[in-house]
Formats: structure tokens, sequence, C-alpha cells
């Protein structure tokens, strides 16, 4: 009989844990893989505020990863373009704006900046939601005199929920156009989200009817979507002239305007100092209600729906 | 007869039927739904059908003509001012200090282009020349997160000579750069190439830069051989939180100057910036710092090393209200026995984003002259279009 050579037994080990090591490397390498090729299949989307955000991410699915540049409790107007937000547009497969001038100081700069060919204006990868959009207030001559006119029109669209399904619509046709192997997908999400909206619909129209014709007082001029489908009458702005803050004179004015017409509510965004509203608020009685103006205003509102449920619920109850 | 000794008769009747192959194949294709089969011309007919029924179509209605134009977006910046020196004979002086024409369009879809054009007084004869500013085009669409810019541009030392002097929350520039890139700034023409680093949680970008000298900067001249001037700036963009971030930008730049050898500078810079992302309209917070380091070969064997710094903090105190105070302190980069030392403080109201009142007062002491004061008045105001600013 051969005598036990330890040391080839030993080799013969070491042999086996090396290829097992190598197997289990091998696998662990594959599944690393795999999980990279899952991820970069997703559809890298930045959209420039919270509401494309919840749009797209209702639409794209698990197919997409979206971030956004503004936060919801944010003035849109007037985001600092921080070299920080260039990161991810520079690996965006994706860009969706607002559009209409709401955030020209800011993302051109950003998306020049970006060096991704696929996400600049008239790539396929650019998609302004605003296409298609039934436009209220356009002016018919452009004068900064009147204070920050936007030539396009009102670019605060996505505060009516109709409005909604046009730009879920131009998301849905972005998605398709960069990735058409899940077109069907998106589509069907796409006729999921009008379904929602159409239900949600008539659930909001029920609630605001009997405050139809309601009489409001609003910080900025960014409500006339909204204020148009629910059949609300804003009276006045707190600014005098669309960006310009407000005067003792303008103050005088709309506590004038209160009392003449028995107005109950001010409404403001979380981007505005209360202060002045506050004012009119001692002088008059009137309520000043904060309300969103877009997804991530508050903490409960996660998506495009949440942001009328709360709007609604926050109306309904103060002009009790 | 042709002299074609060289080609035979049967290759003469191959090259013929080879050049008017086209004209058969064109016959071919045209017989086409003959020869082919039926499924082929139905669907031609039913395609003749379609264009029939096109062509019987009522006319699209006419269109509402686009008030769109191709021309860039275009924009002018007032510059008017007035100021006071406490030393010499003319004390008092207002005048329209710049009238700056910018014009930026995309190019096509792989540059755009950028031009400011500034109309500015001549101190010494009063009378007003036209400049080019900058003019410069960038790429939009190269590889591997790269940008190129050629032309003529403010270069990126840092944070003040990238930026163009009306969106500066002081109207005079420090002393330690004005001594170094004089006032226009270090603003020379030739190609810039910036690549994005592909770190994920800071923004880094490296930029070089490399120009002919032509800029009006002390420190460096335009050489008579063919030295050229080379810059490298790193910049680094830390977001601390939701509403504060910081920059750490570093420069080397190396030339040749009038004394027909090198001038090095190395300079840092540091920006702490605080502002609330939900209410970032009301107030603010800028602490801005920059210092430079000069190494300047003036004779064989010889080199002056001078330094300067200077740092502001910038408070907004409402909507429309700015606060900046200054120090300054500079060893001139010839004799770096002589040193500044400037305090200075301003006060901006920003009636909207197109126009803005500043004042300013400044003391200056330095090493050779007795102490003087210096007030400024300015007045921005800008109409078109107006490029954002950078962070």
């Amino acid at each position: 009989m051969e005598p036990i050579n330890i040391k080839r037994l030993k080799n013969n080990f070491t042999d086996k844990r090396n290829k097992m090591k190598k197997r289990s490397a091998l696998f662990i390498f594959l599944l690393l893989y795999m999980f990279a090729i899952a991820n970069a299949k997703t559809i890298r989307v930045v959209t420039t505020t919270t509401d494309m955000k919840s749009i797209t991410e209702l639409i794209g699915g698990d197919k997409v990863s979206v971030s956004s540049i503004a936060t919801g409790y944010q003035n849109p107007h007037f985001v600092d373009p921080k070299p920080s937000y260039i990161i991810n547009l520079s690996n965006a497969d994706m860009f969706v704006t607002v559009g209409l001038d709401l955030e020209t100081g800011w993302s051109p700069q950003l998306l020049a900046s970006s060096r991704n060919s696929k996400i600049q204006k008239g790539s396929e990868g650019y998609v302004d939601a605003s296409i298609g959009i039934g436009l209220l207030q356009v002016p018919t001559s452009a004068n900064r005199g009147e204070g920050d006119i936007h030539i396009f029109g009102n670019p605060h669209y996505w505060l009516d929920p109709l409005n909604g399904k046009v730009i879920a619509r131009n998301i849905a046709n972005g998605l398709e156009r960069i990735d058409p192997s899940n077109k069907s997908t998106y589509e069907n999400n796409l006729q999921v989200f009008f379904a929602n909206i159409d239900t949600k619909m008539r659930e909001w129209q029920a609630e605001m009817v009997p405050f139809k014709g309601s009489k409001l007082i609003a910080y900025h001029n960014e409500w006339v979507y909204f204020e148009t489908r629910f059949g609300l009458k804003i009276v006045d702005f707190m600014e005098p002239k669309p960006g310009i803050p407000p005067t003792p004179s303008q103050l005088v004015k709309v506590i004038g305007e209160v009392k003449s017409n028995n107005i109950k509510v001010i409404i403001s965004s979380p981007y505005f100092a209360t202060s002045s509203a506050d004012v009119v608020a001692k002088q008059t009685g009137i309520k000043v209600l904060t309300l969103a103006t877009s997804v991530g205003a508050f903490p409960s509102i996660k998506n495009y729906f949440d942001l009328f449920d709360y709007d609604i619920k926050q109306l309904t109850s103060a002009l009790k | 007869m042709l002299n074609m000794g060289f080609i035979n008769k049967k290759e003469l009747i191959f090259v013929t039927l080879f050049l008017l192959q086209p004209f058969f194949a064109i016959t071919t294709f045209a017989q086409v739904p003959t020869d082919s089969t039926a499924t082929d011309s139905v669907l031609l007919k039913q395609v003749e059908e379609q264009m029939q029924a096109n062509a019987n179509e009522q006319p699209a209605p006419a269109q509402t003509r686009s008030s769109l134009n191709f021309n860039p977006d275009m924009g002018v910046i007032g510059d008017f001012q007035s100021s006071y020196i406490s030393r010499g004979k003319k004390n008092f002086d207002m005048y329209l200090n710049e009238t700056e024409v910018s014009l930026q369009a995309v190019v096509d879809p792989y540059i755009r282009a950028d031009f400011f054009l500034t109309f500015g007084r001549d101190p010494v004869t009063g009378k007003y020349g036209a400049a080019v500013e900058e003019g410069y085009l960038t790429t939009l669409s190269l590889p591997a997160k790269l940008q190129l810019k050629a032309g003529k541009f403010r270069e990126a030392v840092g944070r003040i000579n990238p930026t163009h002097p009306h969106a500066l929350p002081f109207i005079d520039l420090p002393n330690a750069y004005v001594n170094l890139f004089g006032e226009e700034g270090l603003n020379d023409e030739g190609l810039s190439l910036s690549w994005l680093l592909p770190t994920k949680s800071v923004y880094q970008e490296l930029v070089f830069q490399t120009t002919s000298g032509f800029s009006e900067s002390p420190a460096f001249t335009r050489s008579e051989g063919n030295r050229l001037v080379y810059l490298a700036h790193l910049k680094n963009f830390f977001t601390l939180s939701d509403n504060a971030t910081l920059e750490l930008g570093l420069t080397g730049i190396s030339g040749p100057n009038d004394s027909a050898r090198t001038t090095n500078i190395a300079a840092g810079d540091l920006t702490y910036k605080w502002k609330p992302v939900q209410l970032n309209t009301y107030h603010s917070i800028t602490w801005q710092s920059e210092f430079y380091y000069s190494n300047n070969h003036n004779a064989p064997g010889n080199s002056i090393n001078s330094f300067g710094l200077y740092s502001f903090f910038e408070y907004q105190l409402a909507q429309r209200w700015f606060l900046t105070a200054r120090y300054d302190y500079a060893q001139k980069p010839y004799n770096k026995s002589i040193t500044e030392q400037a305090y200075s403080l301003s006060a901006g109201w920003y009636a909207t984003e197109f126009s803005k009142i500043e004042v300013e007062a400044k003391t200056t002491d330095d090493t050779i002259q007795s102490r003087f004061y210096q007030a400024w008045l300015r007045w921005i105001f800008v109409i078109g279009a107006h490029g954002a600013h950078q962070y």
C-alpha cells in the first residue's frame, strides 16, 4: 500500500478549496453582473420639479429611476443652479421640464453644463411636459413693467389635475422614444393613470361643488389653472405685480377687497413668508392657508394625487 | 475610331452595360408590381388609393404663423456709477461705467455660442470704445464628460474672475486681484477643456486652459516668441446639507511676463453658502475667500514672491436687501515690501431680477501713502434676456 502523501492530500484539499473559492467568486461576480445589467436597464430620469417626478414614476413604474432637482417646498422660479445637480444630469437618459420659461433662471444653465447630449433641447431624451396644454393668461404684449410675466402663458399648469393627463402623455412619449421595448408597459401605466385621474376628479369636483364661485386672495399668480378647474374666483394677489413683494398700498387694497367681498381665505405657498398675509388676517379676520403647490410640499404629499387630496381638504374645511 | 488600344471590344460592351445598369434597375423596379406577387400588388393598390384619398382631402387649415425666430437671446446691461475718492483733485465723478450687450444661442446640435460685447469709457481719454468682453463657443456633445470652449473668455481663476463685475456684491474689485489681473481680469483668447470627474458624491471639475496672452492682466503679457499662458483649475463642490454648500478651488497659472521670463501663480478659493431651500429668496449667507501667491521671475536669478487675499461675508437681510463686508490684503507683485490693506462695506437693494442699486464705502492703507477713502454708487439695469449666474 502506498503511504498516504499528506502533502498531496493537502494540495488536493487546497486545490478544491481554491476551486470552490473561484466558483463562488464567479457566482458572486455573475450575480453582481446581472444586478448591474438589471440596474443599467432602468431609465435614469431627472425632472425639474417633484410633480414631474411623481408622474414619471407613475408612468415608468419599475423601469425608471427618477430624481427631481427642486424640492416640493421650494419656489420653482428661483432654484439655485448648484453644480451638484449637474452630476445627476450628466448621467441621465431623460430630462423632464415644466417648460414655458418656469425654470428659465436655472435649468438651461444646468443643461448646458451637463455635457449630456441625450437630454439637450431637441434630443430624444428632452421632454417638455407643457406640449399640448391649453394655456391660460398668454400675454398679448411682453412688458416687464407688468412684473414677472411669462411670455408663453402662466406656467403653473400642473395644478389642474386634467393637465396631469397631458403631462403624463408627454412623459410616456419620451419614455417610449428612448425605451421602445417597454412601450406596452408605459401605455398600460398611462391608461391606469388616466383612469385614476378620472375617478379622483369626480371625487374632487364633488367636494368642491358647494364652494363654487368662492372668492379668494392669493399670494402669487400661480393658481389660475386650479381656480379655473374648480370654479373658484381669485380676486387679487398679495403681490402688487408678479414677483414684486407685497407693498403697504397693496395690503390696504387687499384689506378693502376682503371686507367688501367677505372673502374668507388667503392662499399662499410654502416658500412665501406669511408676514404680509398675517397683517391682512389681523385686520380682517381672514384665514391664511398655506397650500401645496407641488408634491412633497408637506411630508404627507407623496404623489400627484395626494397633492390635490391635500389642497382640496384644506380648502373645503377653510371655506366651510 | 476612338483610340482604345487597351480595352478590347468585349470589355467596352461590358463597361457600357455596367454604366447603363442604373437605368435597367429603375425600369426593373418600375416593373415590380406586374411581375411581383399578388400581395405586393394589393399593397400598391392600397398605397395608390391612400395617395388618391390624400389628394382629395381638404388642405390643412392654415397654421397661425409662429413668432419664433432664430435670433439669439439678446440682452443689454447698463452699469451707471458715481464715485468719490478722498485724495487727488477730482473727488467726485459719475459715468456710465459699462454697457454690455449679450447675444447667446445654440449654434447647432453640437455647440452653443455666447457673445458679450462691451461699450466702456476709457478712463484717460473719456471716450467710449467697443470691445469684445467675451466671445466663445462651447461644445454640447463631446464624449467622456468633456467640454471644450474656444474663443475669448474670462478664465477659470477661482470665483471672482469668471464672474461679470455687475454680478458681484461689491462695486470695486479686491486689491490683490487687481494687482495681478487688472480691472478687466484674466480674460484671454484660446482654448479651454474641462472634464467632469466621475465622482458621484462630490462635484469635481478639472479645467485646462491655454491662451495667447492677449489679456490686459499685469501678471502676463503676450510673448514675442511662441510661449503661451497655461492654466489649470480644480473645482470641488460639496453639498453639506440641503441648505449649505462648500466650494474649494485650486488654480495654477504659468505664462510669460513683461520681463520676457515666467510668472507662476498659485491660487485657492473657498466659498461657504447657506441658503435655506424653502425660503431661499429671503435670507442667505455667503462667505467667500481667495488667495493668490505669485512668483515673478523678473531678472536672471531673481524672482519676487508676493501674496494677496480677500475675504468677504455677504448677508441677505431680507428679500431685497444685501449687506457685504470685505477685507483685502495685498503685497505688490513687483515689490512685496509695499503692502495694502483695505476694508469695505457694501449694501445692495435688488429691486427685481433686472435692476439693483448698490453703495460701497472703502478705506485703504498702504505702506507708502496715507490712508484714503473711496465710495461708489452703482445702478445696474438689464433689458431683454438675462442668463443665469453661476452659483
